[in-house]
């Protein structure tokens, strides 16, 4: 075989420091080639085991040629010219480019690339090292369809909801009876609002409680301000959404029309937190803190009652509570609702 | 409600029938009268041969289709218009170049007309009218 350049032998490296690199070369998984920008088109003269092993040629193969032999029909050419752009400016350069196996197939690779000078500061080899990335830009590409499905699902949803709302609002119009529509609407809409942040991550399972309770009151609060939110980022189950978002719902409304939120000034207050109830089992408290509204004279009658004899009844069915207390500053609430059964 | 900026015509640009309904019902219970469109090109329709004097506008409208010219238009003749959209997430860019209020759907149709007089009522305390 004719001399390819200082490495064809084994006398390439001289010395301890030679002994060091063809051991650490020969053992690295790292795919590691060096090539001679002296020489005509830039060939490879060197490249180690891990090398031949991600590229299924073998170093008589590989030895002699430039790189670009590495490339195939999809490999993004704005990546090979920053390849060049680098060799040619003699900085070092990072790209991710899809190359070609000598079987065909095809890997990401996260090239680096760099200068080496020798002792008189003379270019001398270009280094490259070379890492399969495969997995990672498959998992990438999971992640983004995976999200692109979830914001496909959350849009659908949104206009499911909006649609069911135009049903609703139609037929209340229709039968005369506008003011049941509005009062319909308002529930299912609620119901819609506290799903709708959470789609995104659903796939965990679990939901964030925070933001399915920021979604559910955000409309009864346009300016922002008025509702304080005290709470970590809590997970909890689903089915125990829909509940707390009705809930949450029913007492924005008391509040809208007799408690705080009735005048220009008051607040709410609302916090989440994971307890234990008295029979140890982990529970679900969402408080719920009126101040600064109309003065109260105990509970409210006439049909908000209805409101709240719904929550109470779902509640009831999912060994939740809500507990009202009408003080004179303002509606103190308390949902409890138990999570997480198996302990 | 808004003396001086009281809408008499809107246009609403929706591929949902159902939800076109609801809006223009919506708007006869504000007492404006409303002109719906299923597309761009019938929005653009109503745009030049009624006196359209505001518009709610869908911002997706199906088979990729959307609202922006209809929206460029209403720019143009300086008439006030809401776009009431749910896909908020994948329309960033389309949303920034619009610039116009956003009403997230699903809202309730008296909210989406309210917002639209406010939008109005703002305009017409900023800048006198246009005369079309």
């Amino acid at each position: 075989m004719e001399n390819t350049g200082p490495f064809a032998g084994p006398d390439a490296f001289s010395g301890a420091t030679g002994l060091l690199f063809e051991q650490a070369m020969a053992q690295t998984r790292m795919a590691v080639c060096l090539t001679d920008p002296r020489q005509k088109d830039d060939p490879i003269v060197f490249c180690n085991r891990a090398f031949e092993n991600l590229t299924g040629y073998g170093s008589d193969e590989i030895i002699g040629r430039n790189c670009r032999f590495l490339q195939g029909p999809h490999t993004d050419q704005k990546q090979v010219s920053k390849i060049r752009e680098a060799l040619k400016n003699q900085s070092v350069a990072v790209v991710e480019l899809l190359n070609y196996r000598k079987d065909g197939s095809s890997f990401w690779n996260a090239l680096h690339l760099g200068p080496i000078y020798d002792e008189n500061g003379e270019l001398k080899y270009f280094f490259g090292s070379q890492w399969d990335v495969s997995e990672i830009h498959l998992a990438q590409a999971e992640e983004r369809n995976a999200k692109a499905m979830a914001r496909e699902v959350s849009h659908r949803l949104k206009n499911v909801f909006a649609v069911i709302g135009a049903i609703v609002n139609i037929t209340g119009r229709s039968m005369d009876a506008p003011e049941v529509s509005r009062k319909i609407n308002q529930r299912v809409q609620a119901l819609g609002r506290s799903y709708e942040p959470t789609l995104d991550d659903a796939f965990l399972g679990t939901i964030e409680v925070g933001q399915a309770v920021r979604a559910v009151l955000a409309p009864y609060d346009p300016e922002g301000g008025r509702i304080i939110y005290l709470g970590n980022g809590l997970r909890t189950e689903p089915n125990a959404i829909s509940a707390i978002g009705l809930t949450l719902h029913e007492l924005a409304t008391n509040s809208i029309k007799y408690g705080a939120l009735s005048n220009d000034t008051g607040t709410v207050e609302v916090e989440w937190r994971q307890d234990n109830d008295r029979h140890h089992r982990g529970s679900l408290v969402v408080c719920w803190r009126e101040r600064g509204g109309p003065p109260v004279d105990g509970a409210p009658d006439e049909d908000n009652g209805t409101g709240f004899r719904i929550v109470d009844t779902l509640l009831d069915h999912l060994d939740g509570t809500l507990e009202r207390k009408w003080e004179a500053e303002g509606l103190q609430a308390e949902i409890h609702f138990p999570i997480g059964r198996a302990g | 409600m808004n003396g001086l900026t009281q809408l008499k015509c809107v246009l609403v640009l929706e591929d949902e029938p159902l939800i076109a309904m609801d809006l223009q019902w919506a708007l006869e219970d504000a007492g404006i009268d409303a002109v719906t469109a299923r597309n761009c090109p019938e929005a653009m329709d109503a745009i030049k041969n009624k006196s359209v004097d505001g518009a709610i506008l869908d911002v997706n409208l199906g088979k990729g289709q959307t609202c922006e010219n209809a929206a460029m238009e209403l720019h143009r003749l300086g008439l006030p218009f809401i776009l009431n959209t749910g896909d908020l997430d994948r329309s960033g860019e389309l949303l920034r170049r619009i610039n116009a209020p956003v009403v997230a759907k699903p809202t309730p149709s008296e909210l989406v007309v309210e917002r639209l007089l406010a939008v109005a009522a703002e305009r017409g305390a900023n800048q006198s009218r246009i005369d079309i």
